[in-house]
């Protein structure tokens, strides 16, 4: 069992008397525009994004030049040739691959070689049950169902050092997600504005209770207890520094009022903040696209409209931090190469996934598609998985977080890593 | 000759004697609640105390001198009975229809969404052109429409039945420990409502599989998991086969490989043999057989994960248990090729070729692999079918590891997070000395001087689930939307029915314990106290008999000792005193309190009144025991109740009442 660490006890913040309600004046500045030293010293951040549902990667990045493609999604198929009346085409990314045109954010920062997409990404278990496969990618086994923690929460208890704060792992949900199980420190926060003691409208009697409450749990015999609650009291003050309700985003970035934009915009303020924060987890649904999921435009151009341009303001938002932080989407399979009756895609095998920062090999399609004649599907009907999820994962996590216990992040893997980070 | 017959007689009735015997020590063994807590230094109140916050949800108003003056053992031995007449609580239930629907009443009420898509497209309602995901409003009319005129209801109304009727059995009932240990057997067989496919199984998983078995034999439990629609679904071995090769061909087979045919008959049988080989190979690619039930019986279910087992255990336990699956449930529901086997062969047909249809279980002997397999050293002969799952099942029930296992998660569950080893080896020994009599092993905990030891006394920490039902018990607040306090337990950190992983949640106050979760429990006594979650509703006031405290000093003893019986009191109200002789502080939270009493007050009675089903109005007649409900007078609301909710919300959030 991890033991408890004491908050801060090694940080130095508490010098600074944090602890008796005062907040540095520094601190406060940081959340302003500056990047002031971090108290901490310079962590990177990795920020993972799934989206559950199962995004049709075959849409997203298109092999446009596939006929074989073409001849199985007759309503579904777009190019990245003009002329194709209003239809907005394609956008070519090296003559074989095309961006869906509603993901036109992403266009700039793949030219500058910041963006890398993986195709044919997937897990070596071919369950397409949206359940067990989330289930399998987010504890990092995919053969084996009773690990009890999740990648991430692995990946936290690998930064070798101490967690400073208890905001080292986050997830902006209302409850853990599996990717966060297990017995490393990770947090989830639906929404920092309620990371308080709160009594409605009765701010006398909130701060009453709230310091009876710190005084309560200062003098318990539990240790964890004690040790816990002097975490939770540190923890609102450094989250109270700053006017979380009314944040302004610099660059003028205006984040997506979506549930996914939402998370990210919190997921900024703490990287700004500078709460000891080094993973982060957000969400995005509504990829389970069996019925008339559209082209150029209709479902799937809406969710990845909102996909791409909630992670561009994110980027933005955080022009001064870019250089510590990596983004990388995740989903748990593909879809069919063919489309179904209803205008829309069941459930496949391999998809294709995003990475983000300035550490990343981008600028390419990293992975293999082989043409998708019949006979190179998987199960004669799927995009083929051609690289193993936790080959691209333990490679992001390693390069960006300096992890180096891939037995442990990844028990019973073996694979070779693909190249999607600079070496 | 004549004394050899003699000889045997005799030998026969004392036969009989020492089984007559044994059974009766057994009994007697289960029966014999010998608590010594004395030796450990407790009085008869403490030890009530002790034993109500480990075998209930939290001891109610007046629980520990009802509990004194009944006697401890017979209160246990009522509880391990779980038995008593629960009226009040089955009136609460009653307006839940769902929660006693049968799995296919379920199913032919509560479809799945994408049925009811594709189900509203053939009926016309909807046009597939039209459907998407966005969930346009026009679609979700339509669908609702379609829903109405069909009968059909949203699968999540069940799961909100399903979800109140928890907390309100561990809130009401009487049966606490068969809640508890409902609670307990739930989370050790983990399933839940996060996975589609076993979602609309869970309610009658938990109804019919889990409570009527908590204090029987493991065997019996784990053998009902084994084959109810729930488990096969979540662990996926509903869709587990292997490869079904005739008896005939399978013993043609052997004789071929072993050379125990001649060179004529090999040449006879040759086209046969390819043919049989040919059929092997074409469904070992189809990849039938699915390890995931098999190897987390093992490793969560009976014997843990050191327990001893290879990956090849694994292997073979699932080839015993291919063919194990979910019969056909409701009109259109899961298993159409079954229900079409069960009917073209009719019950005799299915006997005769060993299928066995049981309730909602069904083993499809067409799927079954009936090799031979060997696991952990005990040889299954080829052709078992569906008898060899059993077998395999009890052998793992009463596998000295399981003993140890499960002895082991009872003491974390109800003694300490680091139970000490004698205590387990005790356990263990009555699990396979009783052959996995639960209610023994239970016995033998309580005997056993370890559980009333200083060291377990207030180790453990509450859930979240707990720590709610406590608070709500120790208040003796009405609930009349469970619901609400579902929310605010997965706020504090356990999203009851929705654990992703089999393992279940972890039983320990590291995990339970964090920064997040330990905000939220402070704010949930905060909210509870002052009234502000929706449908409970408290009265602090009759919970002191009306006796207003004279100060806020005494208001914070009196309370402490209420909510928190027989526990040492002194730091709290130490701690907490300073501050509430803050001379300004009752004016300062009395002003802001009444700046927003106005619309607060509004608003909640105009939810109250929402909220006043016939129900309530019959439970608030009923009353609870003794004390009836009143309504609070203005002057208390407003006035002293302001102050007394706050000190009642702090000693709920409190760093005592977290433990238990």
């Amino acid at each position: 069992m991890v033991s408890r660490r004491g908050f801060l006890k090694a940080g130095g913040l508490a010098l600074f008397g944090i602890g008796l309600g005062g907040i540095p004046g520094f601190l406060a500045d940081a959340v302003a525009s500056t990047v002031t030293p971090s108290l901490f010293k310079k962590k990177k951040i990795l920020v993972c994004i799934f989206q559950r549902g199962a995004m049709d990667g075959l849409m997203a990045v298109t092999p446009f030049t596939d006929n074989f493609l073409k001849a199985a999604r007759p309503s579904l198929f777009m190019t990245a040739a003009k002329g194709n009346g209003n239809e907005k085409p394609l956008i070519d990314l090296d003559g074989r691959f095309g961006l869906h045109p509603s993901m036109a954010a992403f266009e700039p920062m793949f030219r500058e070689k910041r963006l890398s997409i993986v195709h044919g990404i997937g897990s070596p278990n071919n369950t397409r049950s949206h359940f067990d496969a989330q289930d399998f990618m987010e504890s990092g086994t995919p053969f084996k169902k009773g690990t009890s923690s999740g990648w991430l929460n692995r990946a936290v208890g690998l930064l070798g050092h101490e967690a400073a704060t208890p905001f080292q792992g986050v997830s902006i949900t209302s409850s853990l997600p599996r990717s966060f199980y297990g017995e490393n420190p990770a947090v989830a926060i639906r929404n920092l504005a309620d990371f308080n003691i709160q009594m409605r409208g009765n701010v006398a009697g909130a701060k009453m209770a709230s310091k009876s409450f710190e005084d309560l749990y200062d003098q318990t015999s539990s240790s964890l207890l004690k040790n816990t609650g002097k975490e939770s009291f540190d923890a609102i003050k450094m989250l109270q520094k700053t006017d979380v309700k009314n944040y302004k985003p610099e660059n003028n970035v205006v984040y997506p009022a979506s549930a996914l934009g939402n998370s990210l915009k919190q997921i900024a303020q703490l990287i700004k903040m500078d709460v000891g924060m080094e993973v982060a987890f957000a969400e995005s649904g509504g990829w389970d696209t069996h019925f008339n999921q559209g082209k150029d435009t209709g479902v799937f151009a809406r969710n990845v409209n909102d996909l791409s341009n909630c992670i561009m303001a994110f980027w933005n938002d955080l022009v001064k931090y870019q250089d510590e932080v990596t983004v990388m989407t995740m989903t748990e399979f593909g879809r069919t190469v063919a489309q179904n009756g209803t205008g829309g895609t069941d459930h496949g095998r391999g998809s294709c996934n995003f990475i983000l920062g300035n550490g990343v090999n981008g600028g390419l399609v990293h992975g293999l598609v082989n043409p998708l004649a019949k006979e190179n599907l998987e199960d004669g009907r799927d995009l083929a998985v051609t690289t193993d999820f936790r080959s691209v994962f333990s490679e992001v996590a390693d390069t960006h977080l300096g992890i180096n216990n891939d037995k442990v992040l990844f028990p019973d893997f073996e694979g070779k890593k693909i190249g999607v980070m600079k070496a | 000759m004549k004394s050899n017959i003699r000889n045997f007689y005799l030998c026969v009735i004392l036969f009989c004697c020492a089984i007559v015997f044994s059974s009766f020590v057994r009994i007697m063994g289960a029966d014999k609640v010998a608590m010594p807590y004395k030796k450990a230094g407790l009085t008869t109140e403490q030890a009530a105390a002790h034993l109500l916050s480990r075998f209930t949800y939290g001891a109610e108003p007046g629980q520990v001198e009802e509990l004194t003056k009944m006697g401890l053992d017979k209160w246990l031995r009522k509880q391990l009975e779980g038995n008593l007449e629960d009226k009040e609580l089955d009136q609460m239930l009653s307006k839940y229809d769902a929660i006693n629907f049968t799995n296919s009443e379920v199913e032919d009420v509560f479809p799945q969404g994408f049925r009811i898509n594709r189900w509203a497209i053939k009926d016309g309602y909807l046009h597939k052109d039209s459907l998407n995901n966005g969930n346009s409003k026009a679609q979700r009319e339509a669908v609702q429409a379609f829903m109405k005129d069909k009968g059909y209801r949203p699968l999540q109304e069940l799961y909100r039945q399903f979800i109140s009727q928890k907390i309100l059995r561990a809130a009401y009932g009487q049966n606490q420990l068969r809640e508890l240990m409902t609670d307990f057997w739930f989370n050790h067989f983990n399933v839940a409502l996060n996975k589609n496919q076993c979602a609309s199984f869970v309610p009658a998983y938990e109804r019919d599989v889990i409570r009527p078995n908590v204090f029987g034999n493991f065997e019996d439990i784990l053998l009902k998991t084994a084959k109810s629609p729930a488990m096969l679904m979540y662990l996926d071995n509903f869709s587990s086969s292997g490869v079904n090769v005739p008896m005939e061909d399978q013993e043609m087979m052997l004789m071929a490989d072993g050379n125990k045919m001649n060179v004529e008959e090999k040449a006879k049988n040759k086209a046969r043999i390819n043919k049989i080989k040919q059929q092997i190979q074409q469904k070992k690619k189809q990849g039938g057989l699915n390890e995931n039930y098999a190897r987390e019986v093992m490793e969560l279910h009976t014997l843990g994960v050191d327990g001893g087992y290879t990956q090849n255990d694994v292997t073979q336990a699932a080839r015993v248990l291919t063919g194990w699956t979910v019969a056909p449930l409701g009109k259109e529901g899961y298993g159409v090729g079954n229900r079409n086997i069960i009917e073209r062969l009719g019950s005799n047909g299915l006997r005769d070729k060993g299928f066995v249809l049981d309730g909602d279980f069904f083993f499809n002997a067409n799927r079954h692999d009936n090799g031979e397999k060997v696991v952990l050293g005990k040889k299954f002969p080829a052709g078992g079918g569906y008898d060899e799952g059993v077998e395999l099942l009890k052998m793992l029930a009463h596998h000295q590891s399981t003993a140890k296992f499960i002895s082991k998660k009872l003491a974390v569950r109800f003694v300490s997070d680091a139970p000490p080893a004698s205590l387990i080896d005790k356990m263990s020994k009555t699990f396979i000395s009783s052959k996995g009599d639960i209610k023994s092993v239970l016995v033998t905990m309580v005997n056993s001087p370890e559980f009333w030891s200083q060291d377990a006394l207030r180790e453990k920490t509450k859930s979240p689930f707990e720590l709610a039902m406590s608070a709500v018990r120790s208040l003796d607040a009405q609930i009349t939307q469970p619901y609400e306090l579902y929310t605010w337990i997965n706020r504090m950190g356990q999203q009851m029915y929705y654990y992703q992983a089999p393992t279940g949640f972890p039983d320990n106050g590291q995990y339970w314990i964090n920064t997040g979760s330990l905000l939220n429990r402070m704010n949930f006594g905060l909210a509870l106290a002052s009234q502000r979650i929706p449908g409970v509703s408290l009265n602090l006031a009759a919970l002191n008999n009306h006796k207003e405290p004279e100060s806020v000093e005494a208001a914070l003893l009196t309370y402490s000792k209420l909510i928190m019986p027989e526990r040492e009191l002194g730091q709290t109200v130490a701690r907490l005193k300073p501050m509430l002789n803050d001379p300004n502080l009752q004016q300062k939270v009395a002003k802001a309190a009444e700046q927003n009493s106005a619309n607060k007050q509004n608003g909640e009675m105009a939810d109250q009144q929402m909220d006043m089903k016939p129900d309530k109005k019959e439970k608030m007649k009923l009353g609870n025991g003794k004390k009836a409900m009143e309504n609070p007078t203005i002057k208390e609301q407003k006035g002293n109740n302001t102050m007394l909710a706050q000190v009642v919300g702090v000693i709920i959030g409190s760093p005592e009442f977290q433990r238990k």
